[in-house]
């Protein structure tokens, strides 16, 4: 009986609905905020379903539902509001401010968090923040927005090595990159390390990803949050989250740019007549000449550098930095169409690069696509895909090591025309001349990425989930380098090169979630899973010779083969891990987390290792004595403690003691390629975190400080062995570093009004570290022109210490820095470089680094800018000994080198130029430069059509822009740029430069379509 | 049933459980060390190996020898290449921290190394006496060679006719596979390392085969020793160690004119030892400096100066004409290097007269042949005029310039001769080579040599 009234009811209710609410009709009213000014660009939706509008630029907005359909209004930064459609036709809404960006949602690994409840340090940039730097290389787009974050791109090159480090370094030989997940696939960079491929310079791991398809990167900095990715955690923890659907009718954006590039600096080297007038100097100066047959020498190479030109005339004055370089251009398109309704969620997106870098034939063009798709097949089971590819061409240039490649160019004499009459270039330059090659050579790398996962995550009770990923990233690469028989030093009629990399990575993960709300006071949250991930690489490739014709360029059409490679590598992971975040009343925070890690890369008694964090948090503001405080509107205290690891410790077989296969005469030979080291294991940093987050006058101002101690014990290094011991180096873990650091963002909102707000992001960060203990009763490690000293910054500078100029006979001198028996430094100078004791010299990591960034936004106009900083690193000129060196052999010399000493009594820095005598060539701090500088890093104007106008064409958004990168750079640095870093060696030796290349200066039009 | 939801969980997340055995992972590409000393195979290959390792660029693929004859001559070349480091060698200011100064030496100890390696582990091999004895007495004339040119090169002169306990080089005779042990090592005498080369070169000597195909046989050994005797001023040893490998060796001079004893794929009978180099294995680092592009250099870094021409008395001499000009640069350069791929003649049999001569002048005998025959027999392969004599010390030096220039003798000539390069003493300190800044910064027992900072 009971159930018959139930069912009558029932059907009753419906029919009255019928009648009442069924009347579809226009609902219109304005959505204001907090102070009733108008707000546009409200998302208003009908829920459950697709349809749905967003207001206009007066905040008015009008929509058709029925009686009984509930009206989202949601908008970004505001608090979601619902409303019923009843009998009324109006609905004014007005939103409440969210608690500002500190309800922020925080990628965190294997979860995400919101940012208040945070107990850790992660900076988040958004994709609004990485399309506003548009750059082929991702990266680019984190310079100067995260505290403790240095992004450095290597060099002007347009696929270069990008090199991030979070708070400083914390090892020494290891790697220093950190980890790169991908939507939870941790990455790696499959060339890396590898000789038998490329050309000897690092390309960056993530060229294959298009800004485009990311939403946000989130990056892990202190121990507490990178101690869930336990081994590979200690040089923080970068998050790419790629794009999803989002709830709500769907959305197609388009966008399409054009930039222009040039160096952001080149040097000025000396012209024809500066050339001749030093070089004769030079020659009537030099030692081992009389002044006539000095002067003899001299003119006699100026007349092999002029060839048949007459360099008495002035007839020629190249100048060859100008033909290294050229005009860059980037063309962007990309589009991505997205949108979800309750059940499933879609994002495709396509994008298209092409970058003519400002080299000479360094050239990249990239295509991608994406689709992450999701659906809600029952309300437990959850399943999606995101699935992407790319191909990746590059035109690629010799490293900076190579006299092919384009900026050795400036070596060459500005008395050598770059060509001949019949416009071939000119063989008979000082150098191989790189025309030579870029006209008859080519290398050209294509990657083909796919990177894919699958998951599910099943409900299990409304607390507990069970997710389950499997990742699968494949990088194929294959390269093709031709040498044509008029190439550089091209002397076995034509060679080929062709190789081929595949690379595959799979990680299988499995986590379970637990996650309640106990009496509304206490929320748990658990996470507990395991990880499996395998690297297999294979790697061939073959050369060839003895081509018949410069119209074959493969493999095949060379008569011989002369090399081969065949390689397979393999490494695995296998993980255990959890995590729990407890808060209670939403105001007392905990953390604690576990990782446990294995790999095959470390030898069988130290195959895992356990990290372990722990953090806490008080939300102060929500305590009463502070909620009702009208100033302080926000106040947060934490601490973090966690250890980490980092195993990337040069190649897949570090610890091994290893014979290769040698090749002699044909005949099978074996040589020692590895010490071993069976107790190798992973480099362990343990670091603590001390942070206040704060915001006032409702978080108008707000920010972060925080204070940290990053200690590394078990330090990884490549340490040299006695030479004549017949080995280099071997990998051991010994010795500790104490790195510590404060960081200070500070966000504002300095003008909010009706039709203009001024915000500023600002932040600033200080790095230091000092080696604390080193092997051999803390013996100093010296390794090229760098120094590992107890006491000193990790890869100091140790140097000869260049004293300047002896003004009564032109000697360069030396500092002697010997100890006197006394025990003080002997500050007399020597002309001998060899009598001169090297010392500390510098460091080539910045201490202090800024950014700040401000964003206007005006009526219609978007207005935003960004100034980077870096105080405290030095970097050294490794061809300093060939370009600024008084003119002693006929590279050209850079122009600052005319202030040479003439004459008993000239006080200068340059010492008398002496044509091959050495007078100031030997390595020393005379070619070490202050990098510090400032720089406009970009700056941005929009200006977006009124609704008015747009409306009438269809489109929700119609934004043109205007975006320059690298603009405006202060500083005194005395090369090329801070950013101009060679590629060859880079971990060994950082912060060195050798003819490498400025950055790009880029200014880029575009336009944002959006319907 | 919340149970059972939970275990479930639970098992799937502990499925990977299974593949901790997915950690041990070996290398397909390199073998591992502790098995490279369990095969006769591997031993011979070891031995294979330490070939290679000294035939690569930085010593005896010709780094060494380049290095070498710019310090050892002053007019009769002009180094023009861009390598800062070469040129300090051509201009007499070699600094500590040479990069090429570092690769040879460094290059030196890891044959050295690799060579006791075999020493070490002789009694793997048990196929026959003869395999023994022959790998033996190659991997001991492997490290002779190293540590002659290592001594001659790093240490003082060795003065003959007295005891030479000037500083030497470190004598290293055991390998080494246990890197975390300390390998600091003082440098021997100059004494005891010459007493360690004429061992290891006697040993192999009589280790080793007659012939034995491109690997060092007997005669290559005797050649070391002829060559080892002759630095000492060791006339009498030198001479009749010069006449056994000129009597018995089976090699003499290219008939067909010098030009057939150069640019050879394989050693021609003119070859006692040679470092081998094909288009795919060795390095021939000669080329690359001494010849034009279109020969595989860099376009002649070292072009040949009249002075080098003027030493020539007979202008049909072929040796006088064996340069040719670069037409990109006009550079006048050397016609031994132009095939990079060609053998790197390490002893010729032309070395070998000129001892016999030198030391039968010297000790006024003529064993084999009289001197002068002797030379004008050499002369006589390149068309030169026969000298008339009487024949001096001073024409002996010059006749040696003449039909070894280039490849590595000048400097230890102008030692052993007394002669300065130059305006430089032949004893002076800028002559000796500094020992390696990298050296001297981990092996706290190490010395620097005089002149170099210490």
């Amino acid at each position: 009986m009971k159930t018959k009234l139930h069912v009558f009811l029932k059907v009753l209710i419906l029919l009255l609905l019928q009648v009442t609410f069924g009347q579809e009709k226009t609902i219109s009213g304005s959505v204001n905020d907090q102070q009733g000014l108008p707000l546009p660009g409200v998302n208003v939706l009908i829920k459950g379903s697709t349809s749905g509008t967003q207001t206009d630029f007066d905040g008015n907005y009008s929509i058709r539902a029925k009686s009984g359909d509930i009206l989202v209004f949601s908008y970004l930064g505001q608090k979601t509001v619902e409303q019923v459609v009843g009998s009324q036709n109006t609905i004014n809404v007005q939103l409440e401010e969210d608690a500002s960006q500190l309800e922020e949602v925080i990628v965190v690994g294997y979860g995400t968090q919101s940012k208040r409840t945070l107990t850790d340090n992660i900076s988040k940039l958004t994709s609004d923040d990485i399309s506003e730097v548009p750059n082929p290389n991702l990266q680019n787009a984190l310079v100067a927005k995260a505290a403790g974050v240095q992004v450095t791109q290597t060099n002007g090159k347009v696929e270069g090595g990008i090199n991030i480090r979070v708070r400083g370094a914390a090892s020494v030989s290891g790697g220093t990159q950190p980890l790169y997940v991908l939507d939870g696939i941790p990455l790696i960079d499959p060339t890396g390390g590898r000789t038998d491929i490329g050309n000897g310079a690092p390309t960056n791991p993530l060229l294959t990803l298009s800004a485009n398809e990311i939403e946000s990167i989130d990056i892990l900095k202190d121990a507490s949050s990178a101690a869930i990715y336990g081994a590979r955690g200690a040089n923080g923890v970068v998050l790419i989250t790629t794009k999803r659907g989002k709830q709500g009718k769907a959305k197609f954006s388009l966008n399409v740019s054009q930039g222009f590039s040039e160096p952001t600096n080149t040097r000025k080297w000396l012209n024809s007549a500066q050339y001749i007038e030093l070089f004769t100097e030079a020659g009537r100066n030099s030692p081992f000449f009389t002044p006539e047959e000095g002067q003899a020498e001299a003119e006699a190479t100026f007349d092999f550098l002029a060839g048949d030109t007459d360099w008495r005339s002035g007839e020629v004055d190249t100048n060859w930095s100008d033909i290294a370089f050229q005009n860059g251009y980037q063309s962007d398109a990309d589009f991505s169409m997205s949108g979800a309704d309750a059940k499933t969620a879609y994002f495709f997106s396509g994008a298209y690069n092409n970058t003519t870098g400002i080299i000479r034939g360094n050239e990249l063009e990239r295509a991608n696509a994406r689709v992450n798709l999701s659906h809600q097949l029952t309300t437990k089971f959850k399943a999606g895909m995101n699935m992407s590819f790319s191909r990746t061409e590059i035109d690629r240039i010799a490293n900076d090591n190579a006299f092919s490649t384009p900026l050795q160019a400036i070596a060459q004499s500005p008395l050598s025309p770059a060509r001949l009459d019949d416009g071939t270039p000119n063989p008979g330059t000082l150098y191989g001349n790189f025309l030579l090659d870029a006209e008859n050579a080519f290398f050209k790398t294509i990657i083909r990425r796919t990177v894919g996962k699958a998951y599910g995550e099943y409900k299990f009770l409304p607390s507990l989930s069970l997710n389950s990923d499997f990742s699968y990233d494949l990088f194929s690469q294959t390269e093709d380098n031709f040498r044509g028989q008029n190439a550089l030093f091209q002397s076995t009629n034509g060679e080929a090169f062709a190789s081929d990399l595949g690379s595959e990575s799979y990680t299988f993960s499995n986590y379970a979630t637990f996650d309640k709300l106990f009496n509304d006071r206490h929320n748990i949250n658990v996470v507990a899973g395991t990880e499996f991930i395998k690297y297999n690489r294979r790697i061939t490739s073959v050369t060839s010779q003895q081509f018949p014709s410069d119209d074959l360029s493969t493999v095949s059409g060379g008569a011989e083969v002369t090399a081969g490679t065949g390689v397979n590598l393999k490494s695995s992971f296998l993980s255990y891990f959890a995590r729990a975040t407890y808060d209670l009343d939403g105001k007392y925070l905990l953390k604690a987390s576990i990782r446990r890690d294995g790999s095959s890369r470390f030898g069988s008694n130290v195959r895992f290792g356990t990290f372990p964090a722990f953090s806490g948090g008080w939300i102060i503001s929500e305590e009463d004595f502070l909620k009702s405080s009208e100033t302080l509107s926000f106040l947060k205290l934490r601490a973090s403690w966690g250890k980490l690891g980092n195993a990337d410790i040069g190649g897949d077989y570090p610890s091994l003691f290893l014979f290769s296969g040698v090749s002699y005469n044909q005949r099978p030979g074996l040589a020692p390629a590895q010490p071993g080291n069976s107790n190798l294991t992973w480099e362990q940093s343990e670091q603590s975190d001390f942070g206040v987050e704060f915001g006032f006058l409702d978080n108008r101002i707000s920010g972060e400080l925080d204070y940290y101690k990053k200690d590394t014990k078990d330090l990884l290094f490549s340490v040299p062995l006695v030479p004549s011991s017949g080995a280099s180096s071997i990998n051991q873990n010994i010795g500790t570093l104490a790195g510590q650091g404060i960081e200070f963002v500070l966000n504002t909102k300095n003008i909010q009004t009706d039709n203009f707000s001024w915000s500023t992001n600002f932040n600033i960060s200080k790095n230091t570290n000092e080696l604390k203990s080193l092997p051999n009763e803390n013996a100093d490690i010296v390794t090229g022109r760098h120094i590992n000293r107890v006491g000193e910054s990790v890869a100091a500078f140790y140097l000869r210490e260049y004293a300047g100029v002896d003004p009564a006979n032109g000697d360069a001198l030396y500092y002697l820095n010997t100890e006197n028996p006394d025990g003080s430094i002997n500050r007399d100078t020597t002309n001998d470089p060899d009598e001169a004791q090297r010392v500390v010299a510098g460091n080539p990591f910045p201490e202090l680094t800024a950014g700040l960034t401000n964003t206007l936004l005006f009526d219609n106009f978007d207005f935003t800018f960004t100034f980077q900083g870096e105080w405290g690193a030095s970097i050294y000129n490794g061809g300093g000994i060939y370009q600024s060196v008084n003119a002693d052999y006929f590279d050209n010399q850079s122009i600052d080198q005319l202030n040479r000493w003439q004459q008993p009594g000239d006080i200068t820095n340059i010492p008398q130029a002496r044509l091959y005598a050495g007078n100031g060539t030997a390595h020393s701090t005379r070619f070490l430069g202050d990098a510090d500088f400032i720089r406009l890093r970009n700056i941005s104007l929009g200006y977006s059509l009124p609704n008015t106008v747009i409306d009438k064409m269809g489109l929700s958004k119609l934004r043109v822009y205007l975006t320059a990168i690298n603009l405006l750079t202060i500083t005194n640095y005395p090369f090329e740029d801070p950013e101009a870093r060679s590629d060859v060696d880079g971990q060994n030796t950082p912060g060195e430069t050798f003819y490498s290349s400025p950055p790009a200066k880029t200014v880029t039009v575009g336009v944002n379509i959006n319907f | 049933m919340k149970i059972h939801k939970i275990i479930s969980v639970f098992s799937i997340l502990f499925m990977v459980i299974g593949c901790e055995n997915e950690l041990e992972i070996n290398p397909t590409d390199n073998l591992p060390g502790e098995l490279a000393f369990t095969s006769e195979a591997n031993i011979a290959a070891i031995l294979v190996g330490t070939y290679d390792e000294a035939g690569q660029a930085a010593t005896y693929g010709g780094d060494l020898q380049i290095f070498t004859d710019l310090l050892g001559t002053s007019d009769q070349v002009f180094w023009t290449g861009s390598f800062a480091t070469f040129r300090q060698a051509f201009v007499k200011n070699v600094l500590i921290d040479n990069g090429f100064v570092d690769d040879i030496w460094t290059n030196s100890y890891e044959t050295i190394n690799q060579a006791n390696l075999v020493i070490d582990n002789l009694e793997i091999v048990t196929s026959s006496q003869e395999e023994r004895d022959r790998i033996e007495g190659e991997a001991k004339f492997l490290r002779a060679l190293n540590y002659l040119d290592l001594v001659r090169n790093f240490s003082a002169p060795y003065i003959a006719g007295q005891v030479n306990d000037q500083l030497g080089v470190p004598l290293r005779l055991v390998g080494i596979v246990d890197y975390s042990l300390n390998q600091d090592i003082p440098r021997s005498s100059v004494e005891a390392v010459y007493d360690q080369i004429i061992s290891d070169a006697t040993d192999a000597y009589n280790l080793l085969p007659d012939t034995n195909s491109f690997y060092a046989d007997k005669y290559a050994a005797q050649a070391l020793l002829a060559r080892t005797y002759f630095q000492q001023g060791n006339y009498v040893a030198a001479r009749d160690a010069a006449n056994d490998v000129l009597v018995n060796s089976g090699h003499s001079l290219v008939t067909s004119g010098f030009a057939g004893a150069f640019n050879n794929d394989t050693d021609s009978s003119e070859d006692i030892f040679a470092f081998q180099v094909t288009s795919q294995t060795g390095s021939h680092d000669l080329t690359n400096h001494y010849a034009s592009e279109l020969d595989g250099g860099r376009g002649g870094d070292i072009i040949i100066e009249d002075a080098y021409l003027d030493l020539f008395d007979d202008p049909n001499d072929e040796r006088a004409n064996f340069t040719y000009i670069n037409p990109v640069n006009d550079r006048r350069l050397t016609l031994k290097y132009t095939n990079q791929f060609a053998n790197i003649s390490i002893f010729r049999i032309a070395e070998m007269h000129l001892i016999r001569l030198e030391s039968n002048f010297r000790e006024n005998t003529s064993v084999g042949l009289a001197p002068l025959i002797e030379i004008n027999a050499l002369r006589g392969r390149s068309g030169a005029l026969p000298l008339v004599g009487p024949l001096t010390l001073d024409l002996i030096f010059n006749e040696r310039q003449l039909e070894l220039a280039f490849e590595g003798f000048i400097l230890n000539d102008s030692k052993r001769m007394q002669k300065n390069v130059g305006s430089i003493p032949w004893n002076d300190n800028s002559l000796v080579l500094p020992i390696p800044q990298s050296e001297m910064d981990t092996n706290k027992l190490m010395v620097q040599n005089p002149g170099y900072g210490n």
